[in-house]
């Protein structure tokens, strides 16, 4: 129970801090008068200087920098995002989040699955054939994936596969029925998730090989088990506990990487939106897509935790 | 990339080792070197640029008949500073954190790791897109807001490498001689940590320039100059793919050749040296 | 190099631009405006090594035709219904006209749920549209407005004299839009005065020969001012439009679609279409492809190379017009080192316009020397735009900095030269390939005398850094406008601002220059009016601020089923001019 309470805490001051890193960073460099109002922030017409009082009032922009940062972590917690900057209408930021969190969403899950997908049959087989030439070939295939730059793996997939072979469609539109939209969506989760499955290839692949070597096995093998229900049955289970982790932990680092990916195969998702919103200055934008990324972050190394204890008995805290 | 036991580095390691060599030179020597303008325009009237790779133009040209062999090498120029750069940035400021953080424990440390886990947990390209959006976009700022983002992992395996050095006899035993805190880092703990930080440099260094590829593809590159990324990203348009995919493929060819050697010679480091670290 | 004095970005001044009934995408950003997206070459078909080897394949575009429009399609053909998807270079941020910042794409979607007071008719004349009448008295100072009868906003609301004056005076309150009106009309009230319940009284500063042109775009659209006032209190309507037009607005996801249903009770007749869509799609090549597979039906586009594909299709009806707009570099005279004509005139010398044209403009733009095509009735043939002449560009910087080569640069904090080159900073919006393409041409012919230092900013923070005179140079796109006095606010002295923000972008203030073109606007003889214009024309020519490449082409691109495309008439009848600008109306379409 202590276990959790550190854990607990130790989140709660990390989202604190990166929230006061991201505000603080934002509102330091950049001029949020200008970013709500526009020209009239720098025009002399009574109107506009009007507009000025009542903006500076509205987002009390006169205060101390830490008294707006508590303001705005306030509304935060209540679930109150604020409203996009200078966007004529200001409408809050929540529907922005509301309408592009599922294509974010929609991608890093199709990622994830596609990535285990190719990851656990490719494990099996080259741990089954370790050392020989497949392996060898396979290993090799594995360190060239995580080597290519995921832009230029983005750019190629979109040359072979939605250009030369036409397979897939060039662009997103969000007006189209489900099922298209995931089809749309199947080249960009494709390109996040080569690397991924060849990093969890080779970690499963080295677990696998380990844990073929336990007594059990060889149990079971004397006993008569073929070799491909032993590989399933019995070798896989404890092989996936790295793996867990690393699924885990690797879905903050593809959040990171699907911005990019967002941007080149111009999904409108929560990572063009924040890319776009910091080219613009659009700080409550900004703000709140970071604290949704970060958030999703700790909750899933929380969630890889629980799921290990689960999984694993042994595992003393 | 490997489960058996090798005490030697590998040829191949070596051809790695040669390719970062050949790519950092020509980079350097650029020029001096006999090849064309990077930023002059070889138009031939008459007949509309892209001009496809030749005797003339190796790489072909981009849109703008420009020349892409000169180009992708000035660009390696950019790269590798921008890589060296950020690594030195962030093994200076990481490591000397990271080891300290490991050896004096305690409230330090747990400062220092809060800070790292700070970091690590901040979308690392998010984090860079705002400092390069806010500030400016020239090669300094952009380096060293790269360099910023190496300090944690670099930090945390300081960190790490230090924890399990401190513990060993020749700490314990320089410590009972009366040696002071830092004569033990110094001459100690520092020789030891700087082995897998060196492999990690290498690692560092590919990351730094993948990084660079991913911020020019979201236009916040370096503004004046070639660099990888932006070469491959004037050549990624639909119509470029299509009709002129020289101008996207070299720059990628020689990026990921270049991203691979670093790659695999910071792994082959990084093993050899574990496996002394268990002969000791 | 970005000091938060300087750089402050910025959100919807493109609404002025807009103003007057003109396009702008401020800076040619429209089409570029994501990463990524343009390329723009047609690729020699075989590699070119020698000088000596034949050219491969003719592959220019010579001259593209322009101004090319569509007959008329027979009208007792047309059919109910269908929805119409239309392809734009851009989203917009809202379609309020008292408050938005409406380029081409947020004109287009305009267009369709609003209707404006006048339109252009076929000949390029005004023509009373919303209004019944426009009467002028003897001094064509004021402007007597009728309005027509029994029109309601999609709301209910009648359309009424203070309907007009609620939109009027709103869009004179905003800072942007009320800039570009600001030089027509006195401050006070006598600027728009109701008279009776459908006639407004409007009193200009100047006499007006054809008063009824300010009012065929973003000035003269009517809004309902029952949506205006709940607009100012829920600012989030502003994406929800309420006008008199042919459709009503149905739905709208911003960056995604735009949805318009069929007016029922339109003012103006039948409408056959039963929805239109708007698609914002920033690459000019994914645009272009989604016409090619049928996903839409229509577009618009600047792109150079999307252009030449559309042209070669023979199964799209394309729309060409290059009379609209031009582009340039543009140089404000407000500060060092551009306040000094010869700097000016380096830079210009110094200008790769052939390159330009070659690579960026791709035979699809033609060359530009001044605001107005050949075959415009106002063309100066006696106008020549210098450029690609580095020899003489080298003297006058030698001149220059030996000079004045120790004053500061305020914009960069040096010295004006440094190592007898002039120090400049050159802006532009991004990110765009096709712009950063653009920048480095121009850097590597101008590093013959200058050091250029790179700017890119987003849109808007770029629009405002030229609104506040924030630049040394930088590209834009402007002019244009069908009646051509409208532009005189980028030209006038009385638009400039010292202490703020100032339309005429290059704050260059010749009052001679001034007087002709007030001259004009008095004038309707259109040959007489042309030899004054020609003179005005002159005079910009000679102050150097505008360094002219292209005309910039727009083209409007339909696929083959959809019909009536031109035939969209005024109130009165009269068929309008098709496109302005790149922006179409689709009152009489209809898809077979």
């Amino acid at each position: 129970m202590n276990y959790w309470v550190q854990r607990l805490t130790a989140s709660v001051m990390l989202l604190l801090a990166v929230s006061m890193l991201t505000f603080g960073a934002m509102n330091l460099l950049g001029d949020p008068l200008f970013n709500i109002l526009g020209p009239a922030a720098a025009d002399t017409k009574p109107e506009s200087l009007e507009k000025v009082a009542a903006a500076k009032e509205l987002y009390h922009l006169d205060r101390p920098l830490p008294e707006r940062y508590v303001r705005w972590l306030g509304d935060m917690v209540t679930g109150d995002f604020g409203v996009q900057f200078g966007s004529t209408g200001q409408p809050p930021v929540s529907n922005l989040i509301a309408e592009r969190f599922p294509r974010s969403l929609t991608l890093i899950v199709m990622a994830q699955l596609l990535a285990s997908m190719i990851a656990i049959p490719w494990a099996l087989i080259t741990a089954a054939r370790a050392n020989r030439p497949a392996d060898r070939v396979s290993t090799i295939n594995s360190f060239l994936l995580i080597a290519m730059p995921n832009f230029a793996l983005a750019v190629i997939l979109k040359y072979i596969f939605g250009i030369k072979l036409g397979w897939f469609p060039l662009t997103f539109k969000a007006t189209d029925p489900w099922l298209t939209r995931i089809y749309q969506t199947f080249l960009p989760a494709l390109t996040i998730a080569l690397p991924a499955a060849a990093v969890y290839q080779r970690l499963l692949r080295t677990d696998l090989i380990t844990t073929l070597q336990e007594d059990f096995i060889l149990m079971a093998r004397s006993k008569g088990v073929s070799r491909r229900r032993v590989l399933l049955r019995h070798a896989l289970r404890p092989s996936l506990f790295s793996f867990i982790t690393v699924f885990g932990i690797n879905t903050g680092a593809l959040i990171g990487g699907s911005l990019i990916v967002e941007s080149i195969f111009r999904i409108p998702g929560l990572g063009s939106a924040i890319v776009e919103a910091i080219l613009r200055e659009d700080f409550p934008i900004v703000l709140a897509i970071v604290m949704i990324i970060t958030t999703a972050f700790v909750l899933v190394n929380v969630v890889v935790d629980i799921v290990y204890t689960l999984i694993d008995p042994r595992v003393k805290r | 990339m490997t489960d058996t036991i090798e005490k030697r580095l590998g040829t191949l390691f070596w051809v790695a080792v040669g390719w970062l060599a050949v790519i950092s030179l020509l980079a350097i020597f650029a020029p001096l070197l006999p090849i064309k303008d990077p930023d002059a325009y070889y138009l031939v009237k008459g007949v509309r640029p892209p001009y496809s790779p030749s005797g003339t133009h190796w790489f072909g040209t981009d849109q703008d008949a420009r020349d892409m062999f000169a180009r992708t090498i000035y660009g390696a120029r950019v790269s590798l500073v921008i890589g060296f750069v950020a690594i030195a940035f962030g093994m200076l400021v990481g490591g000397t954190a990271g080891i300290i953080a490991g050896y004096l424990r305690g409230r330090t440390d747990k400062l220092i790791s809060f800070i790292f886990i700070v970091f690590l947990s901040f979308p690392s390209l998010v984090l860079a897109i705002l400092i390069t959006a806010l500030l400016d976009r020239g090669l300094v700022t952009i380096a060293l807001t790269l360099g910023v983002l190496a300090v944690a992992p670099v930090g945390r395996l300081a960190r790490a490498s230090t924890l399990s050095f401190a513990e060993r006899e020749f700490v314990t035993a320089a410590r009972a001689i009366g040696a002071g805190d830092r004569r033990i880092i110094i001459r100690e703990l520092l020789p030891n940590v700087v082995v897998p930080m060196g492999a990690l440099a290498l690692l560092g260094m590919a990351v730094a320039i993948v990084a660079e590829g991913g911020l020019a593809f979201l236009g916040l590159s370096v503004e004046k100059g070639p660099t990888w990324g932006k070469l491959i990203l004037f050549g990624a348009g639909s119509r470029e793919l299509e009709k002129s995919p020289w101008i996207a493929f070299g720059p990628i060819i020689i990026l990921f050749i270049t991203v691979l050697a670093l790659n695999y010679a910071g792994d082959r480091i990084r093993s050899y040296f574990d496996v002394k670290e268990i002969g000791l | 190099m970005r000091s938060s004095s300087s750089h402050r970005p910025f959100r919807r001044l493109g609404a002025v631009l807009a103003t007057a009934g003109l396009a702008l995408a401020a800076c040619g950003g429209s089409d570029d405006s994501k990463p990524a997206a343009e390329p723009a070459a047609e690729p020699a078909s075989e590699p070119a090594s020698e000088p000596a080897e034949e050219p491969a394949g003719d592959d220019t575009l010579g001259e593209t035709e322009t101004d090319v429009t569509l007959p008329p399609d027979d009208d007792a053909d047309s059919i109910f219904g269908g929805t119409l998807r239309y392809g734009l270079e851009a989203d917009v941020n809202g379609l309020n006209p008292t408050s938005s910042a409406l380029a081409a794409s947020g004109l287009m979607m305009a267009n369709a749920v609003y209707d404006t007071l006048a339109v252009y008719d076929e000949n390029d004349v005004s023509t009373p549209h919303l209004a019944e009448s426009f009467t002028p008295n003897d001094t064509l100072t004021t402007w007597t407005m009728k309005l027509r009868e029994g029109i309601t906003f999609h709301d209910g609301t009648p359309l009424n004299a203070e309907a007009v004056l609620v939109n009027f005076n709103a869009q004179r309150g905003d800072p942007l839009v009320g800039l570009a009106i600001m030089p027509f009309f006195p401050a006070d009230d006598t600027a728009a005065i109701a008279v009776d319940d459908l006639t407004i009284e409007f009193n200009v500063n100047f006499p007006i020969a054809d008063f009824g042109s300010i009012l065929t775009g973003q000035l003269g659209m009517v809004a309902s001012p029952t949506w205006i006032a709940a607009a100012k209190e829920d600012p989030t309507l502003n994406q929800a439009p309420v006008g008199t037009g042919p459709f009503v607005f149905d739905s709208r996801s911003e960056d995604s679609v735009t949805r318009f249903v069929r007016n029922e009770e339109w003012w103006g007749g039948d409408v056959y279409l039963d929805a239109v869509e708007f698609y914002p799609v920033t690459d000019g090549d994914d645009r272009n492809s989604l016409l090619f597979n049928g996903d839409l039906d229509a577009l618009h586009t600047t792109n150079q190379a999307s252009i030449l594909d559309l042209v070669d299709n023979a199964d799209y009806q394309t729309i060409i017009d290059d009379t609209g707009e031009e582009s340039y570099a543009m140089m404000n005279t407000a500060i060092p080192p551009f306040d000094d004509i010869r700097a000016r005139q380096a830079l210009a010398h110094a200008t790769p316009i052939e390159e330009y044209v070659e690579l960026i403009g791709l035979g699809v733009s033609r060359r530009a020397t001044q605001r107005f095509t050949p075959e415009s009735i106002n063309y100066n043939p006696d106008l020549v735009q210098v450029g690609n002449d580095p020899d003489t560009a080298v003297a006058l910087v030698a001149e220059y900095c030996e000079e004045r080569g120790e004053e500061t640069n305020p914009l960069l904090g040096t010295t004006t030269c440094t190592d007898g080159k002039i120090n400049v900073e050159l802006q532009w919006s991004g990110p765009s390939v096709v712009q950063t393409r653009i920048a480095e041409l121009l850097d590597e012919a101008w590093s013959v005398g200058f050091n250029v230092t790179f700017q890119e900013l987003p849109q808007d923070a770029h629009v405002l850094q030229t609104a506040i005179g924030q630049y040394n140079v930088n590209t834009w796109r402007q002019f244009g406008a069908v009646d051509v006095w409208t532009d005189n606010v980028w030209l006038l002295c009385a638009t400039i601002n010292p202490a703020g923000l100032s339309l005429n972008w290059p704050r260059n203030c010749d009052e001679d220059r001034d007087a002709l073109l007030f001259q004009a606007t008095a004038m309707s003889d259109l040959e007489a009016r042309a030899e004054v214009l020609k003179q005005a024309e002159a005079l910009i020519n000679e102050a150097f601020t505008y360094v002219f490449f292209t005309h910039t082409t727009w083209v409007n691109s339909f696929a083959d089923n959809v019909r009536g495309v031109c035939d969209h008439t005024s109130a009165g009848g009269e068929r309008m001019r098709c496109a302005v600008s790149g922006r179409t109306w689709f009152s009489k379409v209809w898809i077979e």
